[in-house]
């Protein structure tokens, strides 16, 4: 199963997001500042229950955590709010001072981070929660890293827990470990992974049994999808998309700008890695290739219909 | 290298009888916002920094480069680089590097080198300069516990608190130099700036990668002397009889248990 979003019309609307719960259970959307949860194996709508009111303003970042318990959303209306997916209701409502541009939550679920327009990452300790409260409860976060003034696109966990990865609009990769009590700060620093020449739009990593602790892959303006060892921070491979889109997909016209890569989708046990190309109305499948640490086209599945531009990618890939 | 020589002679902003550019020529600001994105190139990854166009001496051609021998010294914001031109005859094995935001001063630095390079050869091929912004591409020109020294004197003070994170000491940047030093290598800051100077030390001193170098330590370290003689800005403080502030501070290894510092 796969999923993809169309961009709104509208200029001033914030890029449709798509996030699927690990277990298929949920597919959660956002569109501007409305956030709508699908029930799939119910196929049916999920009421929200938040006592602090909706998202106000264009919702920039959306995931579940990796055991489905926990949901998070935030964006412009520098709220970060925590949902538990059993009651879907809101348990947490941090206050962050400056806009949220990306999320992220630990692999045991503890602790949610979340990254602010000056390229400040906070984390909030969440491992407390009461199951009893009714309303939100507020959250103070703490400051636990920083890119210097460049707007973080992504956050990212790796597979064994002991990096998060925050990737920037100036084209950097920081790969930093995540200490045991993050709340004093994430200051050892294990890789930066250079080589992207524009914008990194994307994280994810692949990996499978015989690969625990995995590859990172980042997508980028610069239309490539790249694959790193994030633990040296070397560039193992580099696969240009824009290019090979543009070759599938060709309507005579000569584009100079090469299209942005928007998103990336992996799911645990699978080497293939699903893009969103600003360009292409459809996916393109990647095989990434762990013992030769390769990428490779795999299948460019095109949408017929209604053109439109993927903005964000989530779900799991069955084959 | 001859033509830089023949411009040299020709250029009015040089000095006739010794050859070295003339300061007032190279006027500048004292500060730049370092949160503005200016144009100048930048190197993809540290692999990709062409040492044969800042030590052409040493590295006559980029693929004669072979990693063996790396930078090791970095003066971050080196102003008219005072400090560098007496680094470069004390340490004259180690690649140094002066890093600069501001294109005046750095063009000026440039001159510089080329004019003591060219009056006494054979020195001074180790030292030079770059124009870009440390803030934000330090990871872009040094590996991985790449340097064993790195030099921040004078930085600007930036009083207002809403720009106490353009300070170039904060917490979250000092990850950063942590990251391009090796264990054991020293970090050194001064100011005239009291404000600043307790500042920079709580930063340092409540990271914890960093801890204090001993006050024995500090008196046999020949290149703490430099950090206020050397400078223009540290002669222009004592000619005015002004008291300075330094905190000068080791990169250590990180605690094993994740234990606190405190």
């Amino acid at each position: 199963m796969e999923e993809e979003s169309e961009k709104n019309p509208e200029t001033d609307v914030a890029p449709a997001l798509i996030s699927v719960h690990p277990t298929h259970k949920f597919v959660s959307v956002a569109v501007g500042s409305d956030l709508r949860v699908f029930n799939l194996q119910e196929s049916c709508v999920v009421t929200l229950a938040d006592e602090s009111g909706a998202h106000k303003d264009s919702i920039r970042a959306i995931r579940y955590s990796a055991n489905g318990q926990l949901f998070v959303s935030a964006g412009d209306d520098k709220l970060v709010k925590i949902w538990a997916t059993d009651s879907w209701r809101c348990i947490y409502s941090v206050v962050s001072e400056k806009r949220v541009s990306a999320v992220g939550i630990s692999n045991d679920g503890m602790f949610v981070c979340f990254a602010d327009k000056f390229g400040v990452v906070y984390v909030v300790d969440i491992e407390d929660h009461d199951v009893e409260d009714r309303v939100p409860v507020n959250k103070k976060a703490v400051p636990i890293l920083s890119h210097y003034c460049s707007i973080i696109t992504r956050l990212e966990f790796s597979l064994d827990g002991r990096f998060i990865v925050s990737a920037d609009r100036d084209f950097k990769i920081r790969v930093t470990i995540f200490p045991k009590n993050p709340v004093n700060g994430a200051h050892e620093i294990q890789s930066f992974c250079l080589g992207h020449t524009e914008f990194v739009s994307c994280l994810a990593f692949v990996g499978c049994q015989d690969y625990p602790q995995g590859l990172l892959v980042s997508g980028s303006g610069d239309s490539t999808v790249r694959l790193w060892d994030h633990t040296s921070g070397s560039l193992l491979d580099t696969y240009n998309c824009g290019a090979q889109a543009e070759l599938l997909h060709s309507n005579g016209k000569e584009e100079e700008i090469l299209p942005a890569i928007t998103d990336l989708c992996t799911t645990p046990d699978s080497s293939v890695v699903a893009v969103a190309i600003q360009s292409l109305p459809g996916v393109m499948l990647l095989r990434c290739n762990l013992s030769t640490r390769t990428l490779s086209v795999a299948k460019v599945v095109s949408i017929a219909g209604e053109a439109f531009i993927p903005t964000s990618i989530g779900g799991h890939l069955g084959f | 290298m001859l033509e830089h020589e023949a411009n040299a002679n020709a250029n009015s902003t040089h000095s006739k009888t010794t050859g070295l550019p003339r300061k007032r020529f190279y006027r500048a600001r004292a500060h730049s916002n370092p949160l503005s994105d200016s144009h100048f190139p930048v190197p993809i990854s540290p692999g990709q920094v062409d040492y044969s166009v800042y030590y052409p001496q040493l590295f006559p051609s980029p693929d004669k480069f072979d990693g063996s021998k790396r930078i090791e010294f970095a003066d971050v914001g080196c102003g008219f680089g005072g400090l560098l031109i007496s680094l470069s005859t004390m340490f004259p094995e180690t690649l140094m590097i002066g890093m600069e935001l501001r294109d005046k001063v750095t063009e000026y630095v440039k001159e510089r080198v080329v004019a003591l390079r060219s009056s006494n050869p054979g020195q001074y091929e180790n030292v030079s300069v770059v124009r870009t912004n440390s803030m934000k591409y330090i990871p872009n020109y040094f590996e991985k516990e790449q340097l064993t020294k790195m030099f921040f004197l004078f930085p600007d003070p930036h009083f207002k608190e809403k720009n106490h994170r353009r300070r170039v000491i904060n917490l979250h940047l000092l990850d950063e130099y942590a990251y391009v030093l090796r264990e054991g290598g020293i970090i050194y800051t001064i100011t005239d700036v009291e404000e600043l100077g307790v500042w920079m030390k709580s930063c340092l001193e409540g990271h914890p990668l960093f801890e204090a170098v001993t006050k024995e330590e500090l008196e046999a370290d020949a290149v703490v002397k430099l950090l206020s003689s050397a400078t223009e800005e540290g002669q222009k403080v004592a000619r005015n009889g002004g008291q300075t502030f330094q905190a000068v501070y080791r990169r250590i290894a990180p605690c094993v248990s994740n234990c606190e510092k405190h």
